[in-house]
């Protein structure tokens, strides 16, 4: 017995998408329904009702009295039949009997069904989804009556109703779950967006904000991670639950979902991971996928990276989870991106203010600051460099947002006129100046920024500065010991050059008495307002020092509050103004015999270099002093010598005299003594010159005054320096010459003089030339014979080098004396 | 140069440790026409001039043993007995200022004349 065939109505697409939406298959029973089918049993007095709905492929009972089954295939169906008459009852009176139901299995088995009557379940647009019908195992030849026809037609109604009402609340539940959804999504997209914002392009924080968001918005997921693209490789970052292990797991392209994510650059809904294709299945293991979902991170067409969620059990997720995913990938994107770029810039601000800080120039950016009246009276710290404290001693981080004339209290104002004319002008400049509270120099330039800043870039020279004026002072000490004569001046001039150099407030130089138990300073500098030591002074009233001068080493305190000599009891050396001291010992034959003192009165640290100066000027001075002494000691031999000498010319004066008692010819004992007197003039004016030169005029006038009144000579010439030969040699010519000129010459009468003029001639052989001529004396006439020793002397001339020329004229003698100026004349050394 | 004995000779006291020069300044003094009185030390001096008057000039070597003993002696001169008058040799740089009123001070080596000269100006 074959089946009669479906009917078409059966697979109306209309009705088929009609009967979908109502979503009531496979769903439980409900008692709305079950009551309908208990009232149509009631109201036909059959053992059998259904809610019968007619799918594609089946029938499927929503309610069901009597009916063993939840469902038939369609072949049994004969709902299906009252599909073609939407606006009518189906009654068959006898199943068996009807061409269209006779082969139903369910008639021609069990439950050996015989009568059907059933009502379209009609929606609004006509379209029937199954019938509300009633069935009876025995044929009812009389069917349905009237009364229970439109009964069964009213409940077919109240089934579709309830239909509708159950769509209504699903779709209203549905709603509700899903505006919860989209709001926990946009929270936590919102969220994520912020912390992104917020994490200034720091990579990690970025991740961590999407990963977080993503977990936060897909509450199916029981594990997350962040995987970011390195080559051919994934590697995990920012996980969470179920992966929060794996952090820093790598995993190939190949095999895995991520990878195929990265590949393809799509998301990807991975709905059960035991059955995708591309995963391998170990990797499920490890990671405890059950399914997933994956959104690439993507820059352009460019794949970063691969956001993973995943749940233990499968199909955990859907598309419009994947589609969510999407937008925490795609905010990812913009953090990512802003995260590159932040890297860059970190990386070019990094190398900047790398170079700032290693810089070992100080760097300043100043704002100057202005009066109401808009002058510019001071300036202010915006950013220094670490150089800058190191160069100025002062700790960078203190100094921002202070003046200069805070952080240096009484500074040169000249450190911040130069820099607002840099800010006023806008010229740029450059600098040596000294701080002087500091004792610090520095060379830089200056330049201005824009309206109220400038830049200053520096080096400090203070070393250089300082080393240059030990060096000056060095040669200044040089000049100063070479003029001054004497050992008292020259300890004064060099403690002043010592004192200004090292700008110290007191600077001396001692002679050490005994055992280096006193000191007496002789004269010593001192700064303005401090006062002079000098005297002599214990050294135990000061500390405990002696040991280190004794040995003749430098005695050297930075703070004589802090050395253990003086800090015992600092009193007694701060009463006299010492705050720091350097002794620098002067040896002589191993024994420390003077000192050179230099005083601070606040503490400071001698440098090397300065104790090196210390030492080179007590050296020189040492060198200094002991010239001069030695001159002095030659001074006083010389005077000694001097006095002896002409004691003992004297007494050969007296010997000679004594011895030629019984000579008749007085004059010529009294011309030996004149003559012994004419040298020892000589010798007097060589004296003055230690021997080593004698001024000529004052030879000369020496000399002649034994014979006349000067007034009766006329000196006229260079007053040369001339060599002790020379001097004595033209005293005894002149003495002679003057002699004769008082026994036979112009001196021998009353109105005679004599012209002593001398010059200099410089020819092939340099000469002194000088002339004697005798005015208004007497005729004369050249001396008779050979004469005695004056007429040899004459002849002998000067220097013995008989150019002596003689002219005994009418009006009176004149001569001309020659001798080469190399044996006269002394350079004036 | 003869000398000659004046009937009412002028004394000057010589004062000279040196022998040998204590001739030479005696001559001095006989050259100029005066009596010498000699005195070997500055004690022997001050002891002839508080015994004798009629010394008129005092003529001294300040180069004798003690370096100040002559200088002191002028002074000491000048001091008590102010009308004599005072000649002085020296080997060595003097100080006017130091020079008692009316002193003479001249060099050695001797100038004879100028020596011989203010002998007779003090004498005259």
């Amino acid at each position: 017995m074959s089946s009669s065939p479906v009917p078409p109505a059966v697979h109306d697409a209309d009705r088929l998408e009609s009967l979908a939406a109502y979503g009531i298959l496979d769903t439980p029973a409900e008692p709305g329904f079950d009551d309908i089918v208990q009232l149509a049993c009631q109201l036909c007095d059959m053992p059998v009702a259904l809610v019968s709905l007619v799918a594609e492929d089946r029938q499927w009972f929503k309610a069901q009295i009597g009916f063993p089954h939840c469902e038939t295939d369609l072949n049994s169906s004969v709902c299906a039949h009252a599909l073609a008459q939407p606006d009518e009852l189906l009654i068959i009176p006898d199943l068996t009997t009807d061409p269209r139901t006779s082969a139903n299995p369910l008639v021609t088995g069990d439950p050996f069904i015989r009568f059907y009557a059933g009502a379209p379940l009609r929606t609004a647009r006509g379209l029937v989804l199954g019938t509300l019908c009633v069935i009876d195992k025995k044929p009812r030849p009389n069917g349905l009556s009237a009364s229970q026809q439109n009964g069964l037609r009213l409940l077919a109604r109240q089934v579709l109703s309830q239909l509708e009402l159950r769509r209504a609340v699903e779709a209203r539940d549905v709603l509700r779950v899903n505006e919860g959804q989209a709001y926990r999504t946009r929270e936590a997209l919102r969220d994520t967006q912020l912390a992104i914002s917020a994490a200034e392009g720091d990579l990690q924080t970025i991740l961590t904000a999407v990963i977080d968001g993503a977990m936060q918005a897909l509450p199916a997921a029981d594990g997350g991670v962040f995987e970011l693209l390195d080559g051919a490789h994934l590697e995990y970052h920012a996980t969470r639950g179920a992966v929060a292990a794996h952090a820093g797991l790598r995993i190939p392209l190949d095999g895995s979902g991520a990878g195929f994510c990265a590949r393809t650059g799509a998301p990807y809904l991975m709905v059960d991971a035991s059955r995708d294709p591309h995963v391998k299945r170990e990797l499920i293991g490890t990671l405890q996928i059950g399914s997933a979902v994956f959104a690439p991170v993507l820059r352009g067409v460019t794949v970063l990276g691969v956001l993973k969620l995943q749940s233990r059990v499968p199909i955990a997720f859907n598309a419009h989870d994947l589609a969510q995913l999407a937008m925490f990938a795609g905010a990812a994107t913009s953090g990512l991106a802003e995260a590159a770029a932040r890297a860059e810039t970190r990386a070019q601000d990094t190398y900047w203010r790398g170079l700032f800080q290693r810089l070992s120039e100080g760097f300043i950016v100043g704002e100057v600051v202005r009066a109401a009246d808009g002058a510019i009276t001071d300036w202010r710290y915006v950013e220094v460099n670490p150089a800058w404290g190191k160069l100025v001693g002062v700790d960078p981080m203190t100094v921002i947002g202070r003046t200069i004339r805070e952080t240096f209290p009484g500074i040169e104002d000249a450190w911040v006129d130069e820099f607002a004319r840099v800010v006023v002008t806008g010229e740029q400049t450059t600098f040596v100046r000294q701080v002087g509270t500091l004792r610090r120099w520095y060379e830089g330039r200056a330049f201005r920024v824009n309206r109220d800043r400038f830049g200053i870039i520096f080096s400090e020279i203070t070393s250089r500065v300082e080393a240059d004026a030990r060096r000056a002072a060095m040669l200044a000490l040089g000049d100063r010991l070479r003029d001054l004569t004497s050992a008292a001046e020259m300890t004064a001039a060099a403690a002043e050059i010592v004192g200004r150099t090292l700008g110290a407030t007191r600077a001396g130089f001692g002679r050490v008495v005994g055992d280096v138990e006193f000191i007496d300073i002789d004269a010593d500098w001192t700064a303005p307002g401090h006062v002079s030591l000098t005297g002599r002074h214990a050294f135990d009233e000061y500390g405990d020092f002696r040991g280190e001068l004794r040995r003749g080493e430098a005695l050297v305190i930075n703070d004589v509050t802090a050395d253990a000599r003086t800090a015992a009891d600092p009193a007694a050396l701060q009463a006299i103004g010492v705050g720091a001291m350097v002794n620098m010992p002067v040896r002589d034959r191993g024994r420390t015999v003077a000192l050179f003192v230099a005083h601070d009165a606040n503490p400071r640290v001698w440098t090397p270099e300065e104790l090196a100066f210390l030492r080179n000027v007590a050296d020189r001075l040492e060198v200094g002093v002991a010239r001069v002494r030695a001159e002095e000691l030659q001074g006083v031999l010389n005077a000694e010598l001097a006095h002896r000498l002409k004691n003992t010319l004297a007494i050969v004066q007296s010997i000679a005299s004594q011895t030629l008692r019984g000579v008749s010819e007085r004059p010529l004992v009294e011309a030996f003594e004149r003559r012994v007197l004419a040298l020892s003039r000589a010798h007097d004016v060589l004296i003055q010159k230690s021997w080593t030169a004698a001024r000529m005029r004052a030879v000369m006038e020496s000399v002649l005054a034994i014979q006349a009144d000067l007034d009766r000579f006329a000196l006229d010439g260079p007053d040369l320096d001339i060599s002790p030969q020379a001097a004595l040699s033209l005293s005894l010519l002149l003495h002679e010459m003057a002699t004769n000129a008082l026994k036979y010459g112009a001196l021998s009468t009353g109105a005679g003089t004599v012209r002593i003029s001398w010059r200099t001639e410089i020819d092939q052989s340099p000469a002194l030339v000088l002339d004697w001529a005798e005015i208004d004396g007497p005729p004369v006439e050249p001396p008779s014979g050979r004469g005695g020793f004056g007429s040899k002397l004459i002849r002998m001339g000067l220097l013995g080098t008989r150019i002596a020329v003689l002219d005994y004229t009418p009006l009176g003698l004149r001569a001309e004396f020659r001798a080469p100026l190399s044996e006269v004349q002394v350079l004036a050394h | 140069m003869a000398q000659s004995q004046s009937p009412n000779p002028t004394y000057v006291l010589v004062v000279e440790d040196d022998p040998i020069l204590m001739m030479a300044l005696v001559d001095f003094v006989e050259q100029a026409g005066c009596d010498a009185v000699e005195a070997t030390t500055v004690v022997e001096a001050i002891q002839i001039l508080e015994t004798r008057a009629d010394i008129r000039t005092v003529f001294a070597d300040l180069d004798m043993r003690g370096s100040t003993v002559g200088m002191n002696l002028a002074l000491t001169i000048r001091d008590r007995w102010p009308p004599i008058e005072l000649l002085m040799v020296s080997s060595q740089p003097w100080d006017d200022a130091q020079i008692p009123e009316r002193g003479v001070v001249l060099g050695k080596p001797f100038d004879r004349r100028k020596i011989e000269a203010v002998i007779r100006r003090f004498a005259s």
